[in-house]
């Protein structure tokens, strides 16, 4: 159980400019022995990050370390050796070469490699390994890429995207492998998704990233049971002065003939409500998009009123 | 047994919380009796579909009671629990979840008079309905298998 404690992952003051796009300054730390997913829009600088944290970009500022070793400070074949990585596309160079050969070349670089263990997850993923990686379909190629990422026992994973493309019988199978990796309870994942239900069946805690900034990082359960929807019948004018103090609100608008208020504390909203003698209509838990979109909106007021404080 | 462990998950009840009151219940009603083994952390998490570390949160809380005890490299385990202890937990989901219907009542506004009216008739409706034999202290095993 020593896994659990430590961080995996460490950024500290990362940021990095190109032409068209600022990520960070990015502050992150991934605890080890948990599953950690970053949920946000494309181009939200997931990828980017997975870069860095490989020592594939140089960021412009800050520090980044990984599982305990800091990048950029020399050569990282050691480390690179406990990592994982299953990028956003496959890579294009090796299109022309067979499956089993870059097998080969794996078992080559990586120490920890599992001949069995590989064979078994080409038999659990129904993958020919004697195809032409350029060759293989979408979902075969991903199939394929995502054994070789595990078949080294790696310390960490770092997922970008690994489901897209793969059928929901390869889905499932992906999901009870990743749960099987975390079974010893000291390794890590760190997997961006845009899956609802990927996160819901595998994260522990949930990084929000939009336009290349953490909006923050919560534990899994504690998010989904926090975020609640109250409906109340009546106009909006008459309940927005009721619950301005709600505890937690994080929205309230018309719902056509209801109001819907949210909440991101709902137990302390429920008491207060129940205090106030206020028996809201009806009330929902939120789905993790729902939540999102709210946090987006709320970052959005926060930097108005932000650019408005400067302005004065 | 432990599969019969069910959330809501549309109560701001924490699910740690929900998670602990059935466990232990299980465990000192004696259908988890002693020795029992408990799944891994990472297995009831992907079972019950919440984080790792709301189980590790629920483990954590049932060892500090003396509940159950985990040895290294080997798994979680039912401990011996003391009668004394066995009733003074005995009634503790039966509050919670008796809590729980009468804020469901609350929020539809119900009267004292119809929830002591509800509450004999389910009472009434279980009684008749309840396949013999009774089992005993199993104060929320409503739904035996599913999952």
């Amino acid at each position: 159980m020593n896994g659990y404690g430590g961080y995996a992952i460490r950024m500290s003051g990362v940021s990095l400019k190109t032409s068209h796009f600022q990520l960070g300054p990015l502050h992150l730390e991934v605890p080890a022995g948990y599953v950690t997913a970053i949920v946000g829009p494309n181009s939200s600088g997931k990828s980017t990050m997975f870069r860095l944290m490989l020592d594939l970009m140089k960021p412009d500022e800050g520090s980044i370390e990984v599982l305990g070793r800091k990048i950029g400070s020399g050569k990282q074949v050691d480390l690179l050796k406990r990592v994982g990585y299953l990028p956003e596309e496959p890579y294009r160079h090796d299109n022309s070469i067979r499956g089993m050969d870059k097998a080969d070349f794996h078992k080559f670089w990586y120490p920890g490699w599992d001949v069995n263990y590989y064979r078994e997850l080409l038999r659990v993923f129904e993958v020919d390994h004697s195809i032409r990686l350029g060759k293989m379909s979408k979902g075969m190629r991903r199939k394929f890429d995502l054994a070789l990422a595990l078949a080294h026992h790696p310390d960490l994973l770092l997922l970008d995207e690994p489901s897209s493309g793969l059928d929901p019988i390869a889905w499932r199978a992906m999901i009870e492998l990743l749960h099987r990796y975390m079974e010893s309870g000291d390794r890590t994942i760190l997997i961006a998704t845009h899956i609802v239900e990927e996160v819901k069946r595998l994260a522990d805690f949930i990084v929000f990233m939009v336009n290349g900034r953490v909006l923050g990082m919560y534990e899994k359960d504690e998010l989904l049971t926090g975020w609640h929807q109250y409906h109340f019948p009546g106009a909006l004018e008459h309940w927005r002065g009721m619950l301005a103090d709600m505890p937690g609100l994080a929205g309230l608008e018309d719902a056509g003939g209801v109001v819907r208020a949210v909440t991101s504390s709902a137990r302390e909203a429920e008491a207060w409500l129940a205090a106030r003698e206020l028996a809201p209509a009806g009330r929902k838990s939120m789905e993790l998009d729902d939540i999102l979109a709210a946090l987006v909106e709320r970052e959005k007021l926060r930097r108005l009123q932000g650019m408005k404080g400067a302005v004065q | 047994m432990w599969m019969s462990i069910q959330l809501n998950e549309y109560s701001a009840e924490p699910l740690y919380h929900q998670i602990e009151v059935q466990l232990r219940a299980l465990i000192v009603s004696g259908q988890l009796g002693e020795g029992a083994m408990l799944p891994s952390i990472r297995e009831m998490a992907q079972h019950l579909k919440c984080s790792a570390i709301t189980i590790r949160r629920v483990y954590q809380d049932l060892e500090a009671e003396g509940l159950i005890v985990t040895r290294q490299g080997t798994g979680t385990f039912v401990a011996k629990v003391d009668p004394e202890e066995r009733s003074r937990h005995r009634l503790e989901a039966v509050i919670s979840a008796m809590r729980e219907a009468v804020a469901a009542g609350m929020r539809v506004q119900c009267s004292d008079e119809e929830m002591r009216e509800l509450f004999e008739t389910v009472l009434r409706e279980a009684k008749e309905n309840r396949s013999p034999p009774a089992q005993t202290g199993s104060a929320d095993n409503g739904k035996e298998d599913e999952g």
